[in-house]
């Protein structure tokens, strides 16, 4: 692909999209360029730094609707206007990995915090980010931690943590799982605090053996066992690979575990060989998933719909923020065609194409007839529509019907 | 050999070529990968297959059920078809209610064996609390589920206790997987999907109300997709008309034409279904809702009794509804869920009873599997495995038809005792479809609908 497919490429897999001023720069940097700004330190400091979300907003409340709405409405804000997209969109990645969710958890702080760990560390060692997400507060809410004690180990996160989280079925046994279990007793979430805390007298220390590593009874060794098992590498880059490229096929996950794993278990290293592999053409074609589809459209649109009606669509999508469906996280794929994702799809951006504010290059482009200016404008990388979406485009009013109406076509909407 | 993660993940390619091979063959059977997922189009469910890394299962031989009957792995020889019902099938209703997480089978259904009490120290239903089943001191109800009494006393509910596949996981996934797909899981599609009738054209011929419904997977129709009924309706200013024209001339590109497609059936469903949704209930009113699921059952049970007796071409109906996954705190989240179930139920009974169709419906639940015999410390149960099952409707034979042995635990779980395709094939027998298409042969050892 060319600089600017490739850029296009790169951002709509592993950002947000681009708004058209920015995607000509981004090309004019190149590719190679591109993908090292986005992933480095200075990125990752910057959106720390930026933190979206004000606790004071966030009450520790259970099932305070306030509070979950802005914290869900932040986000999506926060990746509308991110200046570090690949941080926020690995932290929906994540999300969408380490799974936890609202009606578990009933305190939107706690999910906030997750999110905010998943943005300071979604780049760094899977190590610790490992070590992190299993006692992080949400988490042992989520998964049952929290409720696990010697006595009698609930096993929630200790099979999860290895069918879903690391290493995938048929690398463990029933036994592992409760090993694991009574390894990550004792700890607890303090009531009305957003902190986990350590409970010795809740633990049970004894040593056992897991996954084939003898001495295993706390977090730590828990952890280590984890990534010292030979199937971390291929289960995590088929993850990645799966989410930005589009594949989970050998060939192409292979050469990537090897890289995650002489690389100590370094995300970027592993993203950005992803990326590499990407823009060298070993990309099959993804269908976005309503959330960083709608966040595609507000970004490359200029538009802000109003928040109501975001949240009201996405929930008819059936993908709202910090809500997945199960520990498992979103369907993905062709599920997305579904009938009720489909008509929440056109709500969406017929209100999106509404806000979109004169002067975006988008929203001009739908005055027009150039449907190749509109595609260029849209961001995509191939700039063109088939003959239908070509046909039903002219045959759309210019303007605010045709740019919704662009916002719901094949092209858009796969990427 | 990479986790199971990416195929619920990522659906991507892997989604696409499967969608894709069942798009372009028809009837071909499709190659077992364990690299493979099938996110078929409209399902919008997850979806995973292990392939060859799955434990296979036969059906048992050990199999024990109440009465003389006994599993035979032959059974498939019979075929008769005893359990169609005359009149004809034609008009039909099959409604699946789906528990998602795995529904506590014994504190649904609760055994007087004592060794339920011994297990459950603190969870068990206290007697006192207890709904009795006329005829029977085996078994009562939870107290949540006082409504359905009635249907047991009237015959038109059956229960049937210890019911999932044999060699059991504790996998939610994998145990969902092996519901959808009736244990098949080299099959891309779901067991009602790949067993649709020539009437499945009609827009609603299958509807999945709350969630995607992996089981309607098919090569051949799309199932429309109702997550959030009230706002089931295309924008005023970017209507059907200026979307459908993205759908023809249908693209080459096979990914692109599926896009296609979805908005073909989707403007139809939305034509067929706008109807019933006048003064329907459209869940609860938050946008970001704390409660799992796009509908509760009371919900979308209300909505599944509109689209039986609302005369538009539904033939089959699975509602979707989490939360039964209780590690933690069982007595209070199963409780309010048993009591949306048992309203949900009774309401829908009641509709479907007014509008004469109770012999022409017939609603069954379905749930992965069921949870440990024995309460962990956090006041919930771990993943079990034996479930149970209720099957209500005009047609049903009433009672308990299968067993549970606490005497006979698979390690602390509850023996599963009656192959869910046994249910299955009396599902496909009530639509009038094919059960040996579906499931490979017949699984009919248990009568479960009258003759």
């Amino acid at each position: 692909m060319d600089d600017r497919a490739a850029v296009s490429w790169i951002h709509r897999r592993a950002g947000f999209g681009l708004a058209l001023p920015d995607l000509e720069a981004a090309t004019a940097r190149g590719p190679a360029a591109e993908i090292e700004t986005m992933l480095s330190p200075a990125s990752v400091s910057a959106a720390v730094a930026a933190d979206p979300w004000n606790d004071a907003d966030l009450p520790l409340t259970k099932r305070d609707s306030a509070a979950a709405i802005k914290a869900v409405t932040t986000w999506l804000d926060q990746m509308t206007s991110t200046t570090t997209p690949l941080v926020d969109r690995m932290a929906w990645f994540w999300h969408g990995h380490f799974v936890s969710a609202l009606d578990k958890v009933k305190e939107a702080r706690l999910l906030v915090d997750q999110i905010r760990l998943f943005r300071s560390s979604g780049l760094g060692s899977f190590s610790s980010l490992l070590h992190a997400v299993t006692i992080d507060p949400a988490m042992l809410v989520y998964l049952d931690g929290a409720q696990s004690t010697g006595q009698h180990p609930n096993e929630n996160f200790g099979r999860e943590v290895l069918e879903l989280f690391t290493l995938g079925l048929d690398t463990y046994t029933e036994d592992d799982v409760k090993a694991g279990a009574a390894a990550l007793t004792g700890w607890r979430v303090l009531p009305d605090q957003a902190t986990a805390q350590f409970v010795a007298k809740r633990h049970d220390d004894t040593a056992r053996t897991y996954l084939g590593t003898t001495g295993v009874h706390d977090v730590d060794t828990v952890v280590g066992a984890i990534m010292a098992h030979k199937a971390l590498a291929g289960s995590i880059a088929a993850a990645v690979a799966g989410a930005i490229l589009g594949t989970t096929d050998g060939a192409v996950v292979t050469p990537l575990a090897q890289t995650f794993a002489s690389s100590k278990f370094d995300i970027t290293s592993l993203v950005r060989a992803t990326l590499q592999a990407g823009v060298g053409g070993q990309s099959q074609p993804v269908v976005l998933a309503p959330v960083p589809w709608l966040t595609i459209a507000q970004r490359v649109t200029g538009a802000s719909a109003p928040a109501k009606v975001r949240l009201t669509g996405l929930r008819t999508a059936g993908q709202v923020p910090m809500t997945p469906p199960n520990v498992a996280g979103w369907p993905t794929g062709a599920a997305w065609f579904g009938s009720s994702t489909v008509v929440a799809r056109a709500t969406l951006a017929a209100a999106v194409a509404a806000a979109a504010p004169a002067g975006n290059a988008a929203r001009t482009a739908a005055d027009g007839d150039d449907l190749v200016a509109l595609a260029t404008a849209l961001g995509l990388p191939t700039p063109s529509f088939d003959a239908a979406s070509s046909a039903a485009l002219t045959a759309a009013k210019p303007g605010v019907e045709r740019l919704a109406l662009a916002l719901c076509s094949p092209e858009f909407v796969i990427a | 050999m990479y986790s199971r993660r990416q195929f619920i993940q990522i659906g991507a390619s892997a989604a696409v070529t499967a969608a894709l091979a069942a798009c372009a063959s028809k009837g071909a059977s499709s190659t077992p990968s364990h690299q493979t997922s099938a996110a078929t189009p409209g399902t919008g469910g997850t979806s995973s297959t292990t392939g060859s890394t799955t434990p296979s299962t036969t059906p048992s031989t050990t199999q024990s059920t109440t009465g003389s009957t006994t599993a035979s792995p032959s059974a498939g020889a019979t075929t008769t078809v005893s359990s169609v019902l005359t009149p004809g099938p034609a008009g039909r209703t099959l409604v699946i209610v789906q528990l998602n997480g795995g529904n506590d089978a014994l504190n649904t259904l609760i055994p007087s064996d004592g060794r339920y009490r011994d297990a459950r120290p603190t969870l068990a239903i206290p007697e006192t609390d207890l709904v009795a089943l006329k005829g029977t001191t085996d078994w009562s109800l939870h107290p949540k589920l006082a409504p359905l009494a009635a249907y047991w006393e009237a015959g038109t509910a059956t229960f049937l206790p210890g019911i999932g596949f044999n060699d059991p996981n504790h996998s939610h996934f994998v145990s969902l997987d092996r519901w959808w797909r009736a244990d098949d899981l080299t099959s891309s599609t779901g067991w009602l999907g790949r067993s649709v009738g020539p009437d499945s054209t009609k827009p609603l011929y299958a509807t999945a109300l709350g969630s995607g419904a992996p089981l309607l997977r098919s090569d051949s129709f799309q199932p429309a997709v109702v997550i959030q009924p009230g706002t089931f309706t295309f924008p005023g200013h970017l209507g059907e008309k200026v979307l459908g024209r993205l759908a023809s001339p249908v693209s080459a590109d096979q990914l692109h034409a599926l896009a296609q497609q979805s908005m073909t059936s989707t403007i139809a469903a939305v034509d067929a279904f706008g109807g019933l949704l006048k003064s329907s209930a459209s869940g609860s009113g938050d946008v970001v809702s704390y409660r799992e699921g796009g509908l509760d059952l009371i919900n979308g049970l209300d909505l599944a009794a509109r689209l039986v007796t609302g005369n538009v071409g539904a033939r089959i109906v699975v509602v979707s509804v989490g939360g039964f996954d209780t590690h933690y705190n069982q007595l209070s989240v199963q409780g309010t869920l048993l009591d949306d179930l048992a309203k949900g139920i009774d309401g829908f009974m009641q509709k479907i009873a007014a509008a004469g169709a109770t012999d022409k419906t017939l609603l069954v639940t379905t749930s992965e599997f069921g949870r440990r015999v024995a309460e962990n410390a956090s006041g919930g149960f771990d993943h079990g495995a034996g479930g149970m099952s209720m099957m209500l409707g005009g047609s049903v034979v009433g009672g308990i038809q299968s067993a549970v042995d606490l005497g006979n635990q698979l390690d602390g779980d509850v023996r599963p005792s009656l192959d869910p395709r046994t249910m299955y094939t009396a599902c496909l027998d009530w639509l009038g479809l094919d059960p040996v298409a579906a499931l490979g042969k017949r699984y009919d050892e248990v009568k479960l609908l009258k003759a």
